[in-house]
């Protein structure tokens, strides 16, 4: 929410005069269907306005794909009588379950570090919304930063955005199969001299279809019958199989 | 070729699961034991969340295990009595353990507690089963007559009150043991998504005293009873139970069980015995391996 508002703040306190971005994604709905194996997306846009006027600094453009909100539960085990046991744990709330950024540059070259944490762009400035934990929740964060990483599901591409032209430009946003179902939001922006000129937010959907979607609110609406179902299912081809093979004899 | 999980919500290689499902149920069909508590860790290892991976095997036990119970059935291998009395230790056994299934997550020693009964558990039962069927195997290779069991070896049994008596499997015993020990493995069943065969199986030929030839489809009978009344409660209380993936288990699962009671018939009791005890074994050194060795990373995340 917090994240939300800053957004709203950034377009409303946008200066009229300078630059004006346009983007769009190629895809505002994606379809979970049976063969779904994720997905690639293209972010792309234009930067319109006055463009002689500061030429003479970079211009640079950051895309970031943020998915739903989510609870993560990061546990550190320690060493006790020579078993490994999980002893402390930091529940972060409010942490995307899906995070992609691509940039024109490193983020590092394209505005200062508080700038960035100002503006909440970049894996490092991901912070929780509420955090339950007895103590420093910061090797935590990191925790849940790198595993996610790992799985694909946090990016952070430097050089993922090209320019086409002077104007144009386009990113590539891979949504790996792994992905929750929910509202995404593309949030573009534009950066000049360490300072975001515009920015644009475009929800992007992912959800279930055909008989995945079924299937899944058959399970969560009729969980008696489709327990049944499911039980119904394995006893059947139990039965089946024991017929077809019979004793060679 | 990939498909994707409703439930689990992502997408698998579905002739990898297909494999796992054929695998697990040849053993089963083998051995007579369900199979859980290899499949189990083979899905979570793959990537499916563990939840659904404890809900769904149950199905894939289910299949294959009536599929060998129908094979055991037509051999009158089947001590129905005994599965009763079991499965009604089973089921309540069942309530508790998803009972301490949700206290254990919540605490987060889920694997903790998984992995410190497990392994002094199937440690024990394996190397007794291990030391036993070299035994037996040994004389018979010297050409002696196999060593006789001898039923005065557990005395404390046979002093328990409320006897019955169980025609097929030739015993007169109090139902209090098969009562516990049904209990004991309904509460694995629910924690752990396994069937408890492995448990059972030893149970029954060395604490029972029961004949080798019915324990297989005495066990199979009550360990359909506890994954049918799992599978139900892990639908309508956690929707843990992805239906896609228990169809591609089960496919495999049957058709593996067949072979798998095949292969059984052509072996003896004790080499079965044996080959169970050094799975066992091998299950219980894995998970000690993953108590003391020092972890890649000490962090792990849950729940997203």
């Amino acid at each position: 929410m917090r994240r939300l508002l800053c957004l709203a703040f950034l377009l409303i306190a946008s200066p009229v005069s300078a630059e004006q971005l346009v983007s769009g994604i190629s895809q505002d709905l994606i379809q979970i269907t049976s063969n779904y194996t994720g997905s690639d997306i293209v972010v792309f846009g234009a930067v319109e306005g006055d463009q002689t006027a500061d030429s003479r600094s970079p211009r640079d453009v950051v895309v970031v794909v943020r998915g739903p909100d989510s609870d993560i539960t990061v546990r550190r085990r320690d060493r006790v009588a020579g078993v490994w046991v999980n002893r402390d744990a930091a529940n972060l709330s409010g942490m995307p379950a899906y995070y992609f950024l691509a940039s024109t540059r490193p983020l590092k070259d394209i505005a200062p570090p508080d700038a960035l944490t100002h503006y909440n762009i970049g894996l490092q400035n991901l912070q929780p919304d509420a955090v339950h934990s007895h103590h420093d929740y910061e090797p935590f964060r990191q925790a849940a930063l790198r595993h996610l990483t790992k799985d694909r599901l946090y990016t952070e591409t430097p050089g993922g955005v090209e320019f086409l032209s002077e104007t144009l430009f386009r990113a590539h946003v891979p949504v790996p199969a792994e992905v929750t179902r929910g509202q995404y939001n593309v949030e573009v922006y534009l950066f000049r001299d360490g300072v975001v000129e515009s920015a644009q937010s475009t929800p992007l959907f992912i959800d279930q279809t055909g008989l995945e979607r079924r299937l899944f609110n058959f399970a969560h609406n009729q969980p008696f019958s489709y327990g049944l179902a499911v039980v119904a299912m394995a006893v059947i081809m139990g039965w089946i199989s024991s017929l077809l093979f019979r004793r060679p004899a | 070729m990939e498909i994707y999980l409703p439930i689990a919500e992502m997408s698998v290689q579905w002739i990898v699961i297909l494999s796992m499902g054929l695998g697990v149920g040849f053993l089963s069909g083998l051995f007579g034991v369900g199979g859980g508590f290899l499949l189990t860790p083979l899905l979570v290892f793959y990537g499916i969340p563990s939840g659904v991976a404890v809900a769904t095997t149950l199905s894939h036990i289910t299949a294959s295990s009536i599929s060998g119970a129908v094979a055991q059935w037509k051999k009158r291998a089947i001590d129905f009595k005994m599965a009763g009395v079991m499965m009604l230790g089973g089921l309540a056994g069942t309530g508790a353990g998803v009972w301490l299934f949700a206290i254990m997550r919540r605490a987060g020693q889920m694997d903790l507690v998984v992995s410190l009964t497990y392994v002094p558990m199937l440690g024990i039962v394996g190397g007794i089963m291990l030391n036993e069927s070299v035994k037996t195997l040994r004389a018979q290779a010297r050409g002696n007559a196999p060593a006789r069991i001898h039923p005065t070896n557990h005395v404390w049994i046979h002093g328990l009150p409320l006897k019955a008596r169980f025609r097929q499997s030739r015993l007169y015993i109090s139902i209090i043991p098969p009562l516990v020990i049904g209990f004991l493995v309904g509460v694995m069943s629910a924690i752990m998504g396994v069937g408890g065969g492995f448990i059972i199986v030893p149970a029954m030929i060395y604490l029972l005293r029961m004949p080798t030839n019915v324990v297989i489809g005495t066990s199979l009978v009550q360990i359909i009873g506890v994954a049918v009344v799992t599978t139900m409660l892990q639908a309508t209380s956690n929707y843990a139970v992805d239906i896609v993936l228990a169809a591609i288990l089960v496919v495999g699962g049957v058709i593996g069980a067949q072979f798998g009671v095949r292969a059984g018939a052509k072996l003896r009791g004790e080499q079965i015995r044996l080959l169970l005890a050094l799975l066992v074994l091998g299950v219980a050194l894995r998970l000690l391996w993953g108590l003391v060795i020092t972890p890649s990373d000490v962090y792990s995340i849950a729940g997203l």
